[in-house]
C-alpha cells in the first residue's frame, strides 16, 4: 500500500508509506493526486517540469513538494504522474516530473499543512501522515 | 486524548480543562457545549488541538472553542485564542489558509411568494454569473496594479470600480478593508493564484443561498437590521481564495525557522508562530490584511453577480427585485482588540479561527445604525437545514473576547459522508423539499450533506443560552449554489 486515507473531521488525511525518501516524496505525489481527481490521474506526458526546493527539514521539504504539485494543479489543471529526482536529500530536491492537464479537478486541496507531521521510521521503511486543507 | 473526567463543568454551557491537565498549558482551555454537544466533542481531537493552543507565548486568560468546534489542523475549528500585545505571538496556522473566510448576508424587498414562481430561472442565473468550482477564475483579470489596490482597499476598490455602493461598505466588518495590509509581503506565487479569482466562489464548503426568513425572535432588533418574516435573502460564504492560501502557506513555511530563533517550543508544527512585535510577525500581519482585503473584494464582487442575477431573472416579474446588505463578517482571522482581561483593558492579538467577532452594543467599531443592537453575527446552518442571524452581547465582550460560533460545524468525515450519502439522491431529495440545487460536483454535493454536520439549532441554542450572542431570525433555503 503506497498511501491510505486516515478519517478526519474536516478536511482530508492520507498515511503514505515509501523504502526511501524518494519512494516516499513520489507515493506522496500520487496520494495528492488522488484527493484531486477521479480517477487518480492519467498518464499524459505532454508537459514536463523542473522542481527545485530546499528547506529546513524532510518535513518541511514534502510539504513544499506537493504544495508545489498543488499550485499547477489549481493554477493550470497540470497533474504529474512521473517524478525523477536527480537530488533528494532532507534538505534539497531537485526533480524532473511529468505529466498532462486534465479537464477538470474533483476536489480543491487549497494547502498542505504541517499538522502533527513527522516522518517516521519503521522496520519496512518510512511513514508519515500529510493532512490537507481541503 | 482528553476524556470526560478531565472535564471540569463551569455552568450550563461551558466546560474547563484546567492547566494542570499538561505541563506546558500556560491558560485553562474552556468550551461551550451541551450534553447533546459533547459527545460529538470528544468524539475527535479537538480539545486536545484546543489544548495545545494553550502553549501559545503569551496566551491570556484562557483558550476558547465555540460550540460548532471540531477537528481542525493546528487550531481547533471554533478556536479563539488571544495573545497580549505586543510580545505574544501571531500564528499563520492560527488564522488558517483561508484567511477571511466569511459570510455576506444581502436582503430584498421582496415575499419569498413572490420569487417562487421564478424560483428555477434564479438558481440558473446565479450559477451562470457566479463562476464556482476548483480553481475557476471569474470575468474579472486583475492587472499588477489592480490586484495591488483589491490588496489595499479591499471592498473599497470593488465599490470604487462599480461593484456595490458606500452602504455596502458601511455593513461590512471593517469597512471592508483592514488598514495596514501590505501587498509587498504577498509572494509572487500567492498574487498568481490570486490574479483572476476574485469574485468567484470555489469549491468545498462555500456557497451561494437564497434563503427566506422563517422566523424572527427578536422584532425589534429584526427591524433595525431590515429583517422581516417571510422575507427573500442571500448568504454568499466564501474567502481569499488561492491568495489567501498561498499567503497562509508561505509563512507557516517560514515560521518553521523563525521559532528556533526566538526559542519557541510547541506540541504541533501547525502553530508555528513569531512575537507580534518580530519583524516576521509584522510581515505575517500585513500579508494577512492584504489577503484579508482580498476577501472582503471577492464577497463584493460576488454581491454585485448576484444582484445581476436577480435582475436577470426577476425585473419586470416582481416590483422591486434590488438586494441591500445586511453585514458581512470574517470568521478566520487574527485582529488586534482591546479587552478587559483579568479587571484592566488590554491590546490583545485574537486568532479567530472558524470563530466570528461578536461585539456587544455600543461598540465604535460597529456601524451607527447598529450600534445600539450589537454586531450582527450571521451564523450558516449546513447544507438544506437553517441558518441563523444573532447579534453579539456584552457577554460575548466579557467572556469569549467579542467572539461566538461561525456555523454548524461538522461531525463526520468527507469520506464518511460520501459513504454514507449520494450526491445525485441528496439533489432529489432537497429538490423534493422544495430547494433548487445548481452543483458542479455531485460528490462534493455529498460531501456537505446535512448529516455531516451538528444540528445548528443546537449551537445556537448554547451561544444564545451562554448569552455570547442573541437569536434575531432563522433562514431557510430556497435555492443552493455550490461550485
Amino acid at each position: 500500500m503506497r498511501f491510505e486515507e486516515v478519517e478526519h473531521t474536516a478536511d482530508r488525511a492520507l498515511r503514505i508509506h515509501g523504502r526511501n525518501l524518494e519512494e516516499l516524496f513520489a507515493n506522496a505525489a500520487a496520494g495528492l493526486n488522488s484527493l484531486m481527481v477521479a480517477p487518480a490521474s492519467d498518464d499524459a506526458d505532454s508537459v514536463a517540469k523542473r522542481i527545485e526546493l530546499d528547506a529546513a527539514d524532510a518535513e518541511d521539504l514534502l510539504v513544499s513538494w506537493l504544495s508545489e504539485l498543488a499550485f499547477w494543479a489549481e493554477t493550470e489543471s497540470l497533474i504529474f504522474s512521473r517524478y525523477h529526482f536527480a537530488e533528494l536529500s532532507p534538505v534539497r530536491l531537485r526533480a524532473v516530473v511529468t505529466g498532462g492537464p486534465v479537464n477538470a479537478l474533483q476536489k480543491h486541496v487549497k494547502a498542505v499543512t504541517f499538522h502533527n507531521l513527522a516522518i517516521r521510521r519503521e522496520p519496512d521503511g518510512l511513514v508519515v501522515t500529510v493532512v490537507f486543507d481541503v | 486524548m482528553v476524556h470526560i473526567r478531565d472535564l471540569r463543568r463551569i455552568d450550563a454551557y461551558l466546560y474547563e480543562i484546567p492547566p494542570s491537565f499538561r505541563t506546558d498549558m500556560r491558560v485553562p482551555a474552556r468550551f461551550y457545549a451541551d450534553e447533546s454537544l459533547l459527545d460529538g466533542v470528544l468524539g475527535d481531537r479537538s480539545l486536545e488541538q484546543l489544548v495545545n493552543t494553550a502553549t501559545l507565548p503569551g496566551v491570556v486568560q484562557h483558550v476558547l472553542a465555540m460550540p460548532d468546534m471540531h477537528q481542525g489542523y493546528g487550531f481547533p475549528i471554533g478556536g479563539v485564542v488571544a495573545t497580549a500585545m505586543p510580545d505574544g505571538v501571531i500564528s499563520p496556522g492560527g488564522v488558517g489558509y483561508d484567511i477571511n473566510c466569511g459570510v455576506r448576508l444581502l436582503a430584498s424587498h421582496l415575499d419569498a411568494e413572490e420569487i417562487k414562481p421564478h424560483l428555477d430561472d434564479l438558481a440558473s442565473a446565479l450559477y451562470a454569473n457566479c463562476p464556482s468550482g476548483v480553481g475557476r477564475g471569474g470575468a474579472v483579470r486583475l492587472t499588477t496594479g489592480e490586484l495591488d489596490q483589491v490588496m489595499e482597499k479591499g471592498a473599497r476598490w470593488a465599490v470604487k470600480r462599480g461593484f456595490g455602493s458606500a452602504l455596502d461598505l458601511e455593513h461590512t466588518e471593517e469597512g471592508g478593508g483592514l488598514e495596514g495590509a501590505d501587498p509587498e509581503k504577498v509572494s509572487a506565487r500567492a498574487r498568481d493564484r490570486g490574479r483572476d479569482q476574485v469574485g468567484t466562489l470555489g469549491a468545498g464548503n462555500h456557497f451561494i443561498e437564497v434563503d427566506v426568513v422563517d422566523q424572527v425572535a427578536d422584532e425589534a432588533v429584526a427591524r433595525c437590521l431590515g429583517l422581516f418574516r417571510g422575507q427573500v435573502a442571500v448568504q454568499i460564504h466564501c474567502g481569499s481564495r488561492g491568495l489567501g492560501h498561498q499567503v497562509c502557506t508561505d509563512y507557516v513555511s517560514r515560521f518553521q525557522k523563525v521559532i528556533r530563533k526566538y526559542g519557541i517550543d510547541l506540541p504541533d508544527r501547525e502553530l508555528v508562530c513569531a512575537p507580534s512585535s518580530s519583524s516576521e510577525g509584522r510581515d505575517y500581519l500585513a500579508a494577512m490584511k492584504a489577503a484579508a482585503n482580498y476577501a472582503f473584494a471577492n464577497r463584493q464582487v460576488l454581491a454585485h453577480h448576484i444582484r445581476r442575477s436577480f435582475e436577470q431573472a426577476l425585473a419586470g416579474k416582481v416590483k422591486r427585485p434590488e438586494l441591500f446588505q445586511i453585514y458581512d463578517i470574517a470568521h478566520n482571522m487574527a485582529k488586534m482588540e482591546t479587552h478587559s482581561v483579568a479587571g484592566r483593558d488590554m491590546e490583545v492579538c485574537v486568532h479567530r479561527k472558524g470563530a466570528t467577532r461578536a461585539f456587544g452594543p455600543g461598540s465604535d467599531a460597529l456601524p451607527a445604525a447598529y450600534r445600539d443592537i450589537g454586531q450582527p453575527v450571521l451564523v450558516p446552518g449546513s447544507m438544506g437545514t437553517c441558518s441563523w442571524v444573532l447579534v453579539g452581547t456584552e457577554t460575548s465582550m466579557s467572556q469569549a473576547f467579542g467572539s461566538t460560533c461561525h456555523g454548524a460545524g461538522r461531525i463526520m468525515s468527507r469520506s464518511q459522508a460520501k459513504r454514507s450519502v449520494q450526491g445525485p439522491a441528496l439533489r432529489r431529495q432537497l429538490e423534493a423539499g422544495g430547494i433548487r440545487v445548481r452543483a458542479g460536483s455531485m460528490a462534493g454535493l455529498a460531501e456537505e450533506a446535512p448529516a455531516a454536520y451538528k444540528d445548528v439549532d443546537r449551537v445556537v441554542d448554547v451561544v444564545h443560552g451562554a448569552g455570547l450572542a442573541r437569536r434575531v431570525a432563522r433562514l431557510t433555503p430556497l435555492a443552493v449554489i455550490k461550485g
